[in-house]
């Protein structure tokens, strides 16, 4: 089920901007909180010398639009320019469960004449960790853009040679230059997806661009017992927040996610709301209002139960961009043993024919330049009905994405989270 | 009198076997104690106590135990005692499912272990046919019961079919029924087989006794069999209940919604969660502590009636 890149991510060590972890408990007044906030720095201090660096000062910046990020980067980890690939290599792919077309990847092996192993992760915690172990010799990692500062600060991702992916031009300008990784040193863009609202046209009868606040779809009694938000404490937290007019979906304000929290709660009560992944609750009539990613209901085309017309399920996100939107990557682990191979990887996945031929099976668009929603539709990618599942580069101008959090606002919005899926 | 007590002691010593003998047969059952229940059990304590990594937020168990720390501990206790405290429900939840659903194992483990016991003949098929469930995954069985059970599922049709329901129920959206019934269905096979085992040993002659003396069909039952598998019956409510406490994925198959969450949902977030694994350790060790307490109490119980027995 947790087929999505989108996983509860991990905290960072930067502070919170004008709110410090004392400060927040503080505000909450909760005083055993404080207590375990005590300790959660103490977590974060590692009980050594480090501590001055790592909570005084931040290890790496926050990165945000209005804040972007140049990653440091170490000469001689870059490779050189014009080699040859590796001979008789096995290049290892790093991946989430089903996030890339078999076909695509066979193909890229016949051409440059290796092979290719995908090994698969089911959340971004349990691939970091493996990859802290530095036991690993994988080769290419989709990481989210919200651990990509963990993974240079702890030097596990290899610069990259600009010179083997010439192909970086097919993509949206930017991602030629994304705040979260200036220069594009470390990463390219892989899918670009906003996170809206899915449901059953046969029993919906609301048109979600009629209300006031569209996100309020879901809190509607008449969807008792039919509707569902993603298992993701990001994710349903910025619900709760998008349902109250609030758009920072990175807040630190203990007010603002008490808020949210609250109407998860009412939620629950007024819907009997389910927190699932699932990926056939609408295709298979369980609900009828899910919270979604758009690059998960593209797929329901073929999920649909047998003489069922695809033509009942439909997908919200406000027609302005103003929702949730956000982007995967793909970068190559110093760990691998094939950088040359890697690089030609990441080119090979950068091409529009191979871009576009993993999205036809995978749902979650690229960001590749050629791509109009007309064309989606025209090419039969995408279903006319879920036109709405296509994410626009002006998305990422007006849209609201949820990146890094400090560790304190990060507690913070986990403790949100799980008070409301304990069932308080 | 000593040489006679020598010449006892040197018997019941040839008898038994060498000495090492006994502590050795014990052996395989200690290093399995040691290694799949001690070890973890201190991996959880240096959890609990422990760290994270500073950059991945990791769990970084802290082995020394006078470096623990009581932090997690601190939190826990908070979110289940403290001014804030959400945990309060989950729990007094969980210990009603778990009541409910051990009750309902019983009135129809007991019937069946009952029946299969007093066989004289085709125990074996009988048993066996006890014994498919756990040929099929339970993920598997799980999952069958969502499609049987969702709005157009099978269970739903036959419901409205029969008229007995009007409209569909809803019983993958938060149904507390649900989950009950599926934590009953996924436990029940364990329970009948721990009865079996203790109604299969019952002496079939005091039964007869039982009846000679002029007891009737259900009085002999209430006055020797249902007493004399009172042991059996805490050991097995107790064999299914301990591992229904701890259980997280009956809920989250056949409900996901908060109002049915159970104290290993909980659990099971806070493991997940980076940053959070000491809450998760501290919760494994207070839901350790809790069982403890009717495990304890049934070793006394048992100890008690062993001691009763062989004054009999």
């Amino acid at each position: 089920m947790s087929r999505h890149p989108r996983d509860r991510s991990i905290p960072n060590l930067a502070a919170a901007p004008g709110l410090n972890r004392r400060d927040f408990f503080a505000r909450t007044g909760t005083a055993a909180l404080a207590v375990s906030a005590a300790g959660f720095l103490l977590d974060a201090c590692g009980g050594g010398g480090q501590s001055a660096s790592l909570t005084s000062g931040t290890p790496y910046p926050l990165a945000r639009p209005n804040a972007p990020v140049t990653w440091p980067v170490t000469r001689s980890d870059v490779i050189a320019s014009g080699l040859a690939p590796e001979k008789n290599a096995t290049l290892q792919l790093y991946n989430w469960e089903e996030y890339i077309y078999t076909k695509v990847v066979d193909a890229f092996a016949a051409r440059y004449d290796c092979k290719v192993e995908i090994t698969t992760f089911g959340t971004m915690d349990e691939a970091l960790a493996k990859i802290n172990t530095g036991q690993v010799s994988f080769d290419v990692f989709w990481p989210t853009v919200d651990v990509i500062g963990q993974l240079v600060t702890g030097k596990f991702l290899r610069p990259l040679n600009h010179s083997y992916l010439g192909n970086i031009d097919q993509v949206w300008p930017q991602f030629q230059n994304p705040f979260y990784d200036q220069g594009w040193r470390y990463t390219v863009p892989y899918t670009v997806y906003t996170t809206g609202i899915a449901y059953r046209k046969d029993h919906v009868k609301v048109n979600p661009d009629q209300l006031a606040n569209g996100w309020s779809m879901l809190w509607n009694p008449a969807f008792k017992g039919n509707a569902m938000i993603l298992d993701d404490y990001r994710e349903g937290i910025s619900l709760g927040l998008l349902k109250n007019g609030i758009t920072d979906l990175n807040t630190t304000s203990a007010a603002q996610l008490s808020k949210a929290k609250n109407s998860l709660i009412e939620l629950t009560s007024m819907d009997k709301v389910q927190v699932s992944n699932s990926y056939t609750a609408i295709p298979d009539d369980q609900v009828w209002v899910q919270q979604s990613w758009s690059g998960a209901v593209i797929p329901v085309t073929s999920e649909m139960p047998k003489g069922q017309s695809v033509d009942v399920v439909g997908y919200w996100f406000p027609p302005d961009g103003r929702g949730p939107v956000n982007n995967d990557t793909i970068a190559i682990l110093s760990s691998g043993s094939n950088p040359v191979l890697a690089h030609l990887f990441l080119n090979y996945m950068l091409e529009y024919g191979n871009a576009m031929e993993n999205f036809a099976w995978l749902g979650y668009q690229p960001p590749q330049r050629q791509i109009t929603p007309a064309s989606l539709v025209k090419d039969g990618l995408i279903p006319p009905n879920l036109a709405s599942c296509t994410v626009l580069p002006s998305y990422f101008d007006v849209g609201y994405r949820e990146l890094e959090l400090s560790p304190s606002a990060n507690l913070a919005w986990n403790n949100a989270w799980q008070a409301f899926t304990a069932g308080t | 009198m000593l040489a006679a007590d020598a010449g006892l002691s040197r018997s019941k010593t040839s008898a038994r076997g060498p000495r090492w003998l006994w502590p050795s047969l014990a052996m395989p059952g200690a290093l399995w104690l040691a290694v799949l229940f001690l070890l973890p059990f201190y991996v959880a304590l240096a959890v609990a106590g422990g760290t994270v990594n500073p950059l991945f937020f990791s769990p970084e168990p802290v082995w020394n135990p006078l470096s623990w720390r009581s932090v997690y501990l601190g939190q826990v206790w908070s979110d289940l005692f403290g001014a804030h405290a959400y945990l309060g429900q989950t729990v007094l939840r969980t210990l009603a499912y778990v009541v409910i659903a051990s009750a309902i194992c019983l009135l129809i483990a007991y019937p069946v272990a009952y029946f299969v016991a007093r066989q004289s003949r085709h125990k074996g098929m009988y048993l066996v046919a006890l014994v498919a469930p756990f040929w099929v995954s339970y993920m598997m069985r799980m999952l069958a019961w969502q499609n049987l059970l969702q709005n157009g599922g099978l269970v739903n049709h036959i419901l409205t079919a029969t008229r007995l329901i009007t409209e569909p129920v809803s019983w993958l959206s938060g149904n507390p029924v649900t989950v009950v019934l599926g934590l009953v269905y996924g436990y029940v096979p364990y329970l009948i087989i721990v009865l079996y085992a203790g109604l299969d040993r019952i002496d079939q002659a005091l039964l007869e006794a039982a009846r000679d003396l002029g007891l009737g069909r259900i009085r002999t039952f209430l006055h020797v069999t249902l007493p004399l598998s009172r042991q059996v019956i805490y050991a097995g409510a107790l064999i299914t209940a301990l591992p229904m406490a701890g259980d997280f994925y009956t809920n989250t198959m056949l409900s996901g919604v908060p109002t049915t969450t159970m104290i290993g949902n909980v659990i099971s977030n806070s493991l997940s969660t980076p940053g959070q694994s000491g809450d998760g350790a501290v919760l494994v060790l207070f839901l350790l502590l809790a069982l403890l307490a009717p495990m304890v109490w049934y070793v006394r119980s048992s100890s008690r009636a062993g001691t009763a027995g062989e004054l009999l």
